[in-house]
């Protein structure tokens, strides 16, 4: 990392360790809200912006992360921190499991075998009712005898969503300097070439990819707890996966700040629309979408950069770029 | 016995729906290398012009399909002359987020226009159906099978023997040398679209008379020509029937023997079997497979 991008990151960490003392409960939650949403994203960039596979199923492990807390603490009655930490255990194994078959899968081939991975879990946890309550969902135990860790209330939850994205970020800085980080981004670029110069690409691909489960089971884990009552519907919902996709896209996939950009401005600007567009938000948040692919394919980090080396804001230049 | 027989003649007839669903999102697939999510809000769209034609003017859903096929093919070509072909040249998850950005708006659209009910065209005959033995067959769900095969026929013929159809092709191979051919890509790539959603806006009209609609429907029917298109494999218009009739098999046969709650996970097991085999799909052909990331 850069000086100038450590001082940013230690002023923004700075500015979010203020931020729960000065805002209202249900702006601490949109704010839990954008931090989730924050790891997410860069955890998905991992393996869709560093590597270039556009996972279009990561809300798999998010779901199997959540899930897996769930269980852990009502069946095993775990404490949360021992069973988060064994989530993001779980669905690492997972990620390598699956990845071997899935990740030999190129472009839309593997975007849609990981769609496949995510649908194919969720009917698996409707379908084992004993174990995940199925579809009626799971409740995690918060009060009285059987509670195993004591509820953090809005603010609580404010920090754990904080820590799983310091480390999201920390371990996006970490591969974005590295070896490993540049192995990933010549594996994007092409991928023989990559293997012809001696990078692992088969391992590289697997680390990614179980690193980027990882984290998005952190996540995972925490909204579960979070919500106390979860259902297969909600944890699996394709929309998640999507939202990180459009974040770390739109923020600038293959950098560090991008998703975390992406993922603020997204969210923010949602609460805004839902709160002073109710029901015309979803049209609005649509066409939103559609018009920052067609003027900010690079993510806003990297055309601000051009912008500001370049003196000129040149958002039609991307357009000429990419159109037919 | 008799439940076996039923559980196939139901598949290969929701089959038919299928292949149809899937038919113009394997050909803008092909040829474009667009995976067009908004695929499923053109299938929902084409339900809409259907039931209204037939709730304001009592017009016959059978001829409603070709109007809200004309309607379709009329947005789909606007929409990739003007949006779509502005990001071609992008990496994939771009097409794959504009395309989602379509269909959120299209489907929020229509449930504020017509709300979330599920609708249904009705008629006299397609609930009716022949009895052939023990086994039932719908009459309206063997129309839409006869119109899926006539369709696929129909563009079959169209790509294979029209001037245009040669032009589609020739920029789905390769499109610079297309384009020093004389080819109008820009155009060409929007008449492909177009048929897309022509032949989605005809499949929703048949899916409005066989069972019911409603527009977070659209969703599904994007996953399922999805599914479709990669068990047919790309580069082939008959593959999607293929996998369209494969799909509607084994979602029947899942759903008689096993449980209804598995039927999609079912498809997308055989999905990602197929693949693991057979990258290029059933009936694909492998040149579409290695073209994946062609700018």
């Amino acid at each position: 990392m850069t000086r100038a991008g450590a001082v940013v990151a230690a002023a923004a960490f700075a500015v979010l360790c203020l931020l729960p003392a000065g805002l209202a409960p249900g702006d601490v939650r949109t704010m839990t809200s954008v931090l989730l949403f924050a790891t997410l994203a860069s955890a998905w960039n991992i393996i869709g912006g560093f590597a270039g596979y556009a996972s279009f199923g990561n809300v798999a492990f998010f779901g199997l992360g959540g899930y897996s807390v769930a269980v852990l603490m009502t069946k095993a009655s775990w404490p949360f921190l021992p069973s988060v930490a064994v989530a993001a255990v779980l669905s690492a194994a997972f990620a390598a499991l699956v990845g071997l078959p899935v990740l030999r899968l190129r472009g839309h081939y593997f975007a849609i075998a990981t769609l496949g991975v995510a649908e194919g879990l969720r009917e698996v946890v409707v379908n084992l009712p004993r174990l995940t309550g199925g579809g009626a969902g799971i409740t995690i135990p918060t009060l009285g005898a059987r509670a195993t860790t004591h509820y953090p209330g809005t603010t609580g939850f404010y920090w754990y969503a904080l820590a799983v994205l310091v480390a999201a970020v920390a371990v996006s800085a970490a591969v974005s300097g590295s070896r490993f980080g540049y192995g990933l981004r010549a594996i994007q670029l092409d991928e023989a070439a990559a293997a012809s110069v001696g990078v692992r690409t088969t391992a590289a691909k697997l680390a990614a990819f179980a690193l980027s489960a990882a984290l998005t089971a952190l996540a995972g884990g925490v909204f579960a707890f979070q919500q106390v009552t979860i259902y297969p519907e909600r944890l699996f919902s394709v929309e998640i996966t999507v939202l990180m996709v459009v974040m770390a896209v739109l923020g600038g996939a293959a950098t560090v700040s991008g998703p975390v950009v992406g993922a603020f401005t997204l969210r923010l600007l949602d609460e805004y629309l839902r709160r002073h567009f109710l029901g015309t938000h979803l049209i609005v948040f649509g066409a939103i979408i559609v018009a920052a692919v067609v003027f900010l394919p690079q993510g806003v980090v990297r055309c601000s950069a051009d912008a500001w080396r370049e003196r000129r804001l040149g958002l039609l230049d991307t357009v000429r770029a990419y159109r037919l | 016995m008799a439940e076996f027989l039923q559980a196939a003649v139901n598949g290969l007839l929701q089959g038919g729906i299928l292949a149809l669903v899937g038919l113009g999102f394997s050909l803008v697939w092909g040829v474009t290398n667009i995976v067009n999510i908004a695929h499923g809000a053109f299938v929902v769209a084409g339900a809409y012009v259907g039931w209204e034609l037939h709730d304001s003017l009592g017009l016959n859903p059978l001829l409603g399909m070709l109007v809200a096929a004309a309607v379709l093919f009329v947005v789909g070509y606007g929409l990739q002359r003007g949006l779509v072909n502005l990001v071609v040249n992008a990496p994939v998850w771009m097409t794959l987020l504009l395309t989602f950005g379509l269909q959120l708006l299209a489907v929020n659209v229509f449930v504020k226009v017509a709300t979330s009910d599920y609708r249904s065209i009705p008629t006299g005959w397609a609930a009716r159906s022949l009895a052939l033995g023990d086994v039932r067959v719908p009459y309206g769900r063997l129309v839409a099978l006869g119109v899926a095969v006539v369709c696929t026929a129909g563009l079959v013929v169209f790509v294979e023997r029209t001037r245009t159809g040669r032009a589609i092709r020739a920029a789905g191979m390769d499109r610079s040398t297309a384009r020093l051919m004389g080819i109008d890509v820009r155009h060409v790539y929007a008449v492909t679209f177009g048929l897309s959603a022509a032949l989605a806006g005809a499949a929703g009209v048949l899916v409005g008379m066989v069972g019911t609609f409603s527009p977070p429907d659209a969703a599904r029917y994007t996953l399922f020509s999805f599914v479709v298109s990669v068990l047919g494999g790309l580069g082939n218009m008959g593959g999607a029937l293929a996998g369209g009739l494969l799909l509607g098999l084994v979602q029947a046969f899942v759903g008689q023997y096993l449980a209804t709650t598995l039927v999609n996970a079912a498809a997308f097991a055989v999905l990602i079997a197929v693949l693991a085999v057979r990258p290029s799909g059933l009936l694909g052909r492998p040149f579409y497979e290695t073209r994946v990331e062609a700018r």
